[in-house]
């Protein structure tokens, strides 16, 4: 997949580990012939909503059709508001304006999660939901978000689609909200080989609705209350899933220990590195650094054979897809300048201690030798 | 004897070469719109003869994602089959527009000479339902949409391969949704679906929305959905497509074998088979006298029937925010009197013959 010698991204390692034992349990899936909807999904269902200690899980198609589904199901349509900040991947701002509503973007803090002081006052007699997102694996202060929800009496969906496994306070992210939406992109810490999606309910009758939502609105073969989508996991997907689960936490440990190491060699001089919050665990989908030179140390790096990714140089404001919404630069200044200095190094569990160490290794380097021939 | 609907098991019960090319994948990583995609959307539109092939999600999301490229906006009308699958109507109300029904005729496609007075200012597309494999009659369809300078979205879900004059479905309209849901005559392991197009604009368009409408990793050029074709599913598309001209003429084959027996019984009526249409059975519908006694007998005698569907898409509960009362009788017709029998590949003619006894059976029983 890649020539690199530290990759971002291993699927390949990822599938020879566990090949052995994950291609059976594929079989098994297509030998069964219910390859849409069933019991393994179902399954699928049951254990992820155990891992999340969540009353409810739904599975769907993306994490982007579960935050529609998910508004959808808190009643969002047209011209209510959604806060919601503006340096997250489009698909979260992209949700609400197909539900018709309009997303209210809030600026963050230097930690790149949204700021609950802005989000207070961002609220008008319109706004229907807040969605924080948990970028990154990063939990936004759900102590502060819940409570300014439960004062203004406005419904909270989590956009955890990077964050399974973070918790606060203990609590898994996903659970606080009345919905809380995941991504399985073969990307995410929970991957499947495909697209996939689940949303986590606390009323069984959100999950129900979206139940019927993701499948035409079909009540039963041959009755529709309600139009709806065509959103369902494979089966194929939720078995991988269903397998994959329990090594969550493992491959979480792997990131969180990557983390920790990264932060005991990079150079807090030139590179800041936000601090968990002591109430939070970061299941680190991501590993951001925010540095000056960014887009020359990517290079630089990229040279040295290590491969890093920027989520997201452009803010959702400034793409042409929300130039309806009047926005410019300027409109929210922490997302515009942390757009500038934010770069993902590699944190996947299949990455060795000392690949941490040549990546850390390079990045202060990079900025020592730069001060020297400065200094000349 | 059984005789079932879903013939899956056997599709797939020898397939150790697929099997050893999802392995070979796998370790590729490569599971978002990867190469194997790129190649069945190529192979795909080869076969229908159309320019270019979008993977999607699903049939749903094909006719969503194509009248989003014609231009649908919320409030738009747009005019469909009464007696549609629920999909259709469900694509255009996630769009926020307003499903304009027109009745069908015992092709059970919609009725052409009725579309003209369907038509309103606020009209924005078309969406011919070639319903069980059958076509709705483009010859008449198309001159009308381009008087009107009306898109037309053909929802050929069900009709892969179908034909008109040797012009094939989804190659008439701008554009044309295809399903791979597993019980469709081109079927993956899940939910799938790829619009067709000859219009490079159009094509460039999906790929917008089908995919956040990222034009590269970091620019969002329009706000766009997420419905791709799994790159997974893909390679079982690439490896079933060599077979899809065969399934269609099986097909074609038992509908014969059906038409001339139960044609011969009193209590069925075969549809008419008009001249110039070949039509692929992804259902095979007749008409039914004590329709739901000849199901439940069918049943009894292990037969799958099926009933598509009891309840028209215009009458269910869901449309009654829209507040017609318009009624469409031969849809309402169908409802009661048709019957769907397994007309798939791995049917053997001693299962059809059984279906065409049973049901000569119920006839003579109730004389």
């Amino acid at each position: 997949m890649t020539d690199l010698k530290i990759p971002y991204v291993n699927l390949s390692a990822q599938w020879q580990s566990e090949k052995e034992e994950l291609l059976p349990i594929i079989e098994s899936v297509i030998a069964s012939g219910t390859y849409v909807g069933g019991e393994v999904v179902e399954k699928f269902e049951t254990a992820v909503a155990a891992y999340l200690q969540s009353p409810f899980c739904v599975a769907v198609n993306s994490c982007t059709d579960a935050l529609v589904l998910g508004l959808a199901a808190l009643g969002v349509r047209r011209g209510d508001e959604v806060i919601t900040p503006p340096n997250s991947f489009i698909a979260s701002t992209a949700a609400i304006v197909h539900l018709g509503a309009t997303p209210v973007f809030v600026d963050v803090l230097p930690s790149q999660s949204l700021d609950p002081v802005l989000v207070e006052r961002a609220i008008t007699g319109k706004t229907k939901v807040i969605m924080p997102v948990h970028l990154g694996g990063r939990m936004v202060d759900m102590d502060q978000i819940c409570e300014i929800a439960k004062a203004n009496n406005i419904a909270v969906i989590e956009d955890a689609a990077q964050s399974i496994g973070s918790t606060f306070n203990g609590i898994k992210s996903g659970t606080f909200g009345e919905v809380g939406c995941f991504s399985a992109h073969p990307l995410k810490n929970l991957n499947a080989i495909g697209d996939g999606g689940f949303v986590a309910f606390k009323s069984e009758v959100l999950a129900n609705q979206v139940k019927t939502q993701r499948s035409h609105g079909l009540v039963d073969r041959n009755t529709v209350e309600r139009f709806g989508y065509v959103s369902r996991l494979d089966a194929i997907q939720a078995a991988v899933l269903t397998y994959r689960l329990k090594h969550l936490e493992h491959t979480i440990e792997k990131r969180r220990g990557n983390a920790a190491l990264y932060r005991s060699l990079l150079d807090p001089e030139f590179v800041f590195v936000p601090d968990d919050d002591p109430r939070e665990r970061n299941s680190y989908h991501t590993f951001v650094v925010q540095v000056d030179r960014r887009d020359d140390l990517m290079a630089h790096l990229n040279s040295c054979g290590i491969g890093t990714a920027i989520h997201y140089p452009i803010p959702i404001h400034l793409q042409s897809a929300a130039k309806f919404l009047g926005h410019n630069l300027g409109s929210f200044p922490a997302t515009e300048q942390q757009s500038k200095r934010i770069l993902t190094l590699p944190i996947n569990q299949f990455l060795t201690h000392d690949q941490i160490g040549d990546v850390a290794v390079a990045i202060n380097k990079f900025f020592h030798t730069s001060l020297k021939s400065s200094d000349q | 004897m059984k005789v079932r609907y879903s013939y899956l098991a056997q599709q797939f019960a020898e397939c150790d070469d697929l099997w050893l090319q999802l392995k070979e994948f796998v370790k590729t990583g490569d599971f978002t719109l990867g190469a194997p995609l790129v190649e069945f959307e190529t192979k795909f539109a080869d076969l229908i003869g159309s320019k270019y092939a979008i993977g999607v999600n699903s049939g749903t999301d094909a006719i969503k994602l194509a009248l989003v490229a014609a231009g649908v906006k919320a409030g738009d009308e747009v005019i469909t089959a009464a007696n549609t699958f629920v999909a259709t109507v469900g694509a255009i109300a996630e769009l926020g527009a307003i499903p304009k029904f027109v009745d069908c005729n015992d092709t059970f496609c919609m009725d052409v000479d009725l579309l003209e007075r369907a038509i309103t200012d606020r009209t924005r597309a078309i969406v011919p339902v070639h319903f069980t494999g059958y076509m709705t009659d483009m010859r008449k369809l198309m001159p009308i949409a381009e008087r009107y300078s009306l898109p037309v979205v053909e929802d050929a879900c069900q009709s892969i391969l179908g034909e008109i004059d040797g012009r094939k479905a989804g190659t008439w309209g701008a554009s044309g949704a295809f399903s791979l849901h597993p019980l469709k005559n081109l079927n993956v392991w899940s939910d799938g679906g790829l619009i067709v197009t000859n219009d490079h604009k159009i094509a460039e368009e999906l790929r917008l929305l089908r995919n956040h409408g990222l034009v590269n990793r970091d620019e969002v050029k329009i706000l766009g959905y997420n419905s791709r074709l799994d790159t997974f599913q893909a390679v079982v598309g690439n490896w079933l497509i060599p077979q899809t001209l065969d399934i269609a003429s099986k097909r074609i084959v038992n509908a014969a074998r059906y038409d001339a027996g139960l044609g011969a019984i009193s209590g069925v009526k075969i549809p008419p088979r008009p001249d110039g249409f070949k039509i692929v059975y992804h259902l095979y519908m007749v008409f039914a006298k004590e329709r739901d006694a000849l199901l439940s007998f069918c049943q009894s005698r292990g037969i799958e029937a099926k009933v598509h569907y009891p309840v028209p898409i215009y009458r269910q509960e869901a449309l009654e925010k829209f507040g017609s009362h318009e009624r469409f009788p031969v849809t309402d017709r169908h409802a009661e009197s048709v019957i769907s029998f397994p007309c798939d590949q791995h049917l053997s003619n001693d299962e059809i013959d059984f279906v065409i006894s049973t049901v000569a059976e119920f006839y003579s029983g109730i004389q």
